[in-house]
Protein backbone atom coordinates (compact mmCIF):
# COMPACT_ATOMS: atom_id res chain seq x y z
CA UNK A 1 0.00 0.00 0.00
CA UNK A 2 1.24 3.48 -0.88
CA UNK A 3 0.84 6.07 1.84
CA UNK A 4 0.16 9.49 0.40
CA UNK A 5 2.10 11.69 2.75
CA UNK A 6 1.55 12.07 6.43
CA UNK A 7 -2.09 11.67 7.34
CA UNK A 8 -3.96 12.62 10.49
CA UNK A 9 -2.58 9.63 12.36
CA UNK A 10 1.00 10.72 11.52
CA UNK A 11 1.48 7.68 9.32
CA UNK A 12 3.34 7.87 6.00
CA UNK A 13 6.07 9.94 4.39
CA UNK A 14 6.90 13.41 5.66
CA UNK A 15 9.74 15.76 4.77
CA UNK A 16 11.68 18.82 5.86
CA UNK A 17 11.97 20.48 2.46
CA UNK A 18 10.31 23.73 3.49
CA UNK A 19 12.71 24.18 6.44
CA UNK A 20 15.70 23.18 4.33
CA UNK A 21 14.77 25.68 1.63
CA UNK A 22 14.56 28.40 4.25
CA UNK A 23 17.97 27.44 5.63
CA UNK A 24 19.48 27.47 2.13
CA UNK A 25 19.30 31.22 1.53
CA UNK A 26 15.50 31.10 1.43
CA UNK A 27 15.51 29.14 -1.79
CA UNK A 28 12.20 29.48 -3.64
CA UNK A 29 10.08 26.54 -4.74
CA UNK A 30 10.72 27.53 -8.34
CA UNK A 31 14.49 27.47 -7.84
CA UNK A 32 14.31 24.03 -6.24
CA UNK A 33 11.98 22.81 -9.00
CA UNK A 34 14.46 23.93 -11.67
CA UNK A 35 17.34 22.23 -9.87
CA UNK A 36 15.56 18.87 -9.64
CA UNK A 37 13.75 19.05 -13.00
CA UNK A 38 10.11 19.12 -11.91
CA UNK A 39 7.41 21.80 -11.87
CA UNK A 40 6.88 24.21 -8.98
CA UNK A 41 3.47 22.62 -8.37
CA UNK A 42 5.15 19.25 -7.86
CA UNK A 43 7.51 20.78 -5.27
CA UNK A 44 4.46 22.27 -3.55
CA UNK A 45 2.69 18.89 -3.58
CA UNK A 46 5.77 17.16 -2.13
CA UNK A 47 6.22 19.82 0.58
CA UNK A 48 2.60 19.54 1.67
CA UNK A 49 2.86 15.73 1.71
CA UNK A 50 0.22 15.37 -0.99
CA UNK A 51 2.55 13.55 -3.34
CA UNK A 52 5.35 11.07 -2.73
CA UNK A 53 8.21 11.82 -5.14
CA UNK A 54 9.94 9.19 -7.23
CA UNK A 55 13.15 7.76 -5.80
CA UNK A 56 15.16 9.72 -8.36
CA UNK A 57 13.51 13.05 -7.44
CA UNK A 58 13.94 12.26 -3.72
CA UNK A 59 17.68 11.68 -4.24
CA UNK A 60 17.97 14.86 -6.30
CA UNK A 61 16.32 16.88 -3.52
CA UNK A 62 18.70 15.38 -0.95
CA UNK A 63 21.62 16.17 -3.26
CA UNK A 64 20.54 19.82 -3.57
CA UNK A 65 20.61 20.21 0.22
CA UNK A 66 23.76 18.06 0.48
CA UNK A 67 22.12 15.77 3.03
CA UNK A 68 21.43 12.03 3.21
CA UNK A 69 17.97 10.98 2.08
CA UNK A 70 16.76 10.05 5.56
CA UNK A 71 17.40 13.58 6.82
CA UNK A 72 15.12 15.03 4.17
CA UNK A 73 12.42 12.35 4.11
CA UNK A 74 11.04 10.30 6.99
CA UNK A 75 8.70 7.34 6.94
CA UNK A 76 6.48 6.42 9.84
CA UNK A 77 4.54 3.17 9.65
CA UNK A 78 1.60 2.11 11.79
CA UNK A 79 4.01 -0.06 13.80
CA UNK A 80 5.97 3.03 14.99
CA UNK B 1 -9.53 49.19 9.01
CA UNK B 2 -11.26 45.86 9.35
CA UNK B 3 -12.31 46.04 5.69
CA UNK B 4 -8.66 46.71 4.82
CA UNK B 5 -7.57 43.60 6.66
CA UNK B 6 -10.24 41.51 4.95
CA UNK B 7 -9.34 43.05 1.59
CA UNK B 8 -5.64 42.36 2.14
CA UNK B 9 -6.51 38.83 3.09
CA UNK B 10 -8.52 38.37 -0.10
CA UNK B 11 -5.71 39.88 -2.16
CA UNK B 12 -3.28 37.52 -0.49
CA UNK B 13 -5.61 34.62 -1.24
CA UNK B 14 -5.77 35.63 -4.91
CA UNK B 15 -2.00 36.02 -4.99
CA UNK B 16 -1.57 32.64 -3.34
CA UNK B 17 -4.03 31.04 -5.79
CA UNK B 18 -2.10 32.49 -8.73
CA UNK B 19 1.14 31.23 -7.22
CA UNK B 20 -0.34 27.76 -6.80
CA UNK B 21 -1.84 27.67 -10.30
CA UNK B 22 0.40 26.19 -12.95
CA UNK B 23 0.21 27.14 -16.57
CA UNK B 24 -0.86 23.57 -17.30
CA UNK B 25 -3.87 24.12 -15.03
CA UNK B 26 -4.72 27.28 -16.92
CA UNK B 27 -4.44 25.37 -20.21
CA UNK B 28 -6.65 22.57 -18.87
CA UNK B 29 -9.20 25.10 -17.64
CA UNK B 30 -9.33 26.74 -21.08
CA UNK B 31 -9.72 23.31 -22.73
CA UNK B 32 -12.50 22.47 -20.27
CA UNK B 33 -14.36 25.73 -20.96
CA UNK B 34 -13.96 25.41 -24.75
CA UNK B 35 -15.18 21.78 -24.70
CA UNK B 36 -18.09 22.76 -22.44
CA UNK B 37 -19.04 25.54 -24.85
CA UNK B 38 -18.91 23.16 -27.83
CA UNK B 39 -21.05 20.70 -25.88
CA UNK B 40 -23.54 23.51 -25.18
CA UNK B 41 -23.68 24.45 -28.89
CA UNK B 42 -24.31 20.83 -29.85
CA UNK B 43 -27.02 20.28 -27.21
CA UNK B 44 -28.80 23.56 -28.05
CA UNK B 45 -28.81 22.64 -31.77
CA UNK B 46 -30.34 19.28 -30.89
CA UNK B 47 -32.87 20.77 -28.47
CA UNK B 48 -34.22 23.35 -30.91
CA UNK B 49 -34.12 21.09 -33.98
CA UNK B 50 -37.36 20.05 -35.64
CA UNK B 51 -38.22 16.41 -36.29
CA UNK B 52 -37.43 16.89 -39.99
CA UNK B 53 -34.02 18.37 -39.19
CA UNK B 54 -33.18 15.53 -36.81
CA UNK B 55 -34.09 13.02 -39.52
CA UNK B 56 -32.06 14.84 -42.18
CA UNK B 57 -28.59 13.42 -42.85
CA UNK B 58 -27.54 16.71 -44.44
CA UNK B 59 -28.57 18.69 -41.34
CA UNK B 60 -26.79 16.26 -38.99
CA UNK B 61 -23.65 16.44 -41.15
CA UNK B 62 -23.83 20.24 -40.99
CA UNK B 63 -24.05 20.20 -37.17
CA UNK B 64 -21.13 17.76 -36.91
CA UNK B 65 -19.07 19.92 -39.26
CA UNK B 66 -19.96 22.98 -37.18
CA UNK B 67 -18.85 21.21 -33.98
CA UNK B 68 -15.56 20.16 -35.60
CA UNK B 69 -14.88 23.67 -36.96
CA UNK B 70 -15.70 25.23 -33.55
CA UNK B 71 -13.37 22.72 -31.85
CA UNK B 72 -10.45 23.45 -34.16
CA UNK B 73 -10.89 27.23 -34.28
CA UNK B 74 -11.47 27.70 -30.52
CA UNK B 75 -8.58 25.40 -29.58
CA UNK B 76 -6.19 27.15 -32.00
CA UNK B 77 -7.22 30.62 -30.77
CA UNK B 78 -6.94 29.61 -27.10
CA UNK B 79 -3.52 28.01 -27.60
CA UNK B 80 -2.21 31.05 -29.48
CA UNK B 81 -3.51 33.30 -26.67
CA UNK B 82 -1.98 31.03 -24.02
CA UNK B 83 1.35 30.89 -25.85
CA UNK B 84 1.65 34.67 -25.53
CA UNK B 85 1.27 34.60 -21.75
CA UNK B 86 2.93 31.26 -21.04
CA UNK B 87 6.39 32.28 -19.73
CA UNK B 88 7.80 29.31 -21.74
CA UNK B 89 5.94 26.78 -19.56
CA UNK B 90 4.14 25.37 -22.60
CA UNK B 91 7.37 23.96 -24.02
CA UNK B 92 8.46 22.25 -20.81
CA UNK B 93 7.91 18.48 -20.68
CA UNK B 94 5.57 17.01 -18.04
CA UNK B 95 7.23 15.64 -14.91
CA UNK B 96 6.33 12.23 -13.43
CA UNK B 97 3.51 13.60 -11.26
CA UNK B 98 1.89 15.41 -14.18
CA UNK B 99 2.20 12.30 -16.35
CA UNK B 100 0.46 10.29 -13.61
CA UNK B 101 -2.33 12.86 -13.39
CA UNK B 102 -2.62 12.82 -17.19
CA UNK B 103 -2.96 9.02 -17.16
CA UNK B 104 -5.65 9.14 -14.47
CA UNK B 105 -7.52 11.62 -16.70
CA UNK B 106 -7.24 9.22 -19.64
CA UNK B 107 -8.54 6.35 -17.47
CA UNK B 108 -11.82 8.11 -16.70
CA UNK B 109 -12.07 9.37 -20.28
CA UNK B 110 -11.64 5.82 -21.64
CA UNK B 111 -14.30 4.47 -19.26
CA UNK B 112 -16.86 7.00 -20.49
CA UNK B 113 -15.96 6.31 -24.13
CA UNK B 114 -16.33 2.54 -23.61
CA UNK B 115 -19.77 2.99 -22.05
CA UNK B 116 -20.75 5.31 -24.93
CA UNK B 117 -19.61 2.85 -27.61
CA UNK B 118 -21.46 -0.05 -25.95
CA UNK B 119 -24.65 2.04 -25.60
CA UNK B 120 -24.41 3.12 -29.25
CA UNK B 121 -23.98 -0.50 -30.36
CA UNK B 122 -26.97 -1.59 -28.25
CA UNK B 123 -29.05 1.26 -29.68
CA UNK B 124 -27.99 0.34 -33.22
CA UNK B 125 -29.09 -3.24 -32.59
CA UNK B 126 -32.44 -2.03 -31.26
CA UNK B 127 -32.94 0.20 -34.32
CA UNK B 128 -32.27 -2.75 -36.63
CA UNK B 129 -35.08 -4.65 -34.90
CA UNK B 130 -37.39 -1.63 -34.78
CA UNK B 131 -40.06 -3.39 -36.80
CA UNK B 132 -40.41 -6.08 -34.18
CA UNK B 133 -40.09 -3.76 -31.17
CA UNK B 134 -42.55 -1.21 -32.62
CA UNK B 135 -41.44 2.05 -31.05
CA UNK B 136 -39.94 5.16 -32.54
CA UNK B 137 -36.46 6.32 -31.63
CA UNK B 138 -34.66 9.58 -32.38
CA UNK B 139 -33.12 9.37 -35.86
CA UNK B 140 -29.36 8.70 -35.90
CA UNK B 141 -29.39 8.13 -32.13
CA UNK B 142 -26.24 5.92 -32.07
CA UNK B 143 -24.33 8.82 -33.67
CA UNK B 144 -25.60 11.24 -31.02
CA UNK B 145 -24.70 8.79 -28.25
CA UNK B 146 -21.16 8.51 -29.62
CA UNK B 147 -20.78 12.28 -29.90
CA UNK B 148 -22.13 12.92 -26.39
CA UNK B 149 -19.82 10.18 -25.03
CA UNK B 150 -16.85 11.75 -26.82
CA UNK B 151 -17.58 15.26 -25.50
CA UNK B 152 -18.31 13.95 -21.98
CA UNK B 153 -15.07 11.96 -22.07
CA UNK B 154 -13.16 15.10 -23.07
CA UNK B 155 -14.78 17.05 -20.22
CA UNK B 156 -13.90 14.24 -17.79
CA UNK B 157 -10.33 14.13 -19.12
CA UNK B 158 -9.76 17.83 -18.39
CA UNK B 159 -11.89 17.98 -15.23
CA UNK B 160 -10.28 14.97 -13.57
CA UNK B 161 -6.81 16.33 -14.28
CA UNK B 162 -7.72 19.67 -12.72
CA UNK B 163 -9.29 17.98 -9.69
CA UNK B 164 -6.47 15.50 -9.15
CA UNK B 165 -3.82 18.14 -9.68
CA UNK B 166 -5.46 20.41 -7.14
CA UNK B 167 -6.26 17.85 -4.45
CA UNK B 168 -3.10 15.77 -4.91
CA UNK B 169 -5.14 12.57 -4.63
CA UNK B 170 -3.63 11.10 -7.79
CA UNK B 171 -3.63 7.44 -6.79
CA UNK B 172 -7.42 7.17 -6.75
Amino acid sequence: MIFMGKNDAGVGISNSIRTLRFLHDEMTQKQLAELIGVTRQTVMAIESNKYSPTLEVAFKIAEVFNLPLEEVFRYRSTAD
Amino acid sequence: MEWGIVNMSNLQKVHQWLQETSFREVTLSVDLIVTGYIFYIYLSRMYYASAEELASTVWISGVLLEVIIYSVVLMVISYIALAFVSDDELNQPMDVREKQINLVGYKYSAMILQVGVVLAMVQYGIEQQAETILFETIPHLPLHILLVAFLTAELAHYGVQLYKGRTGDIYG
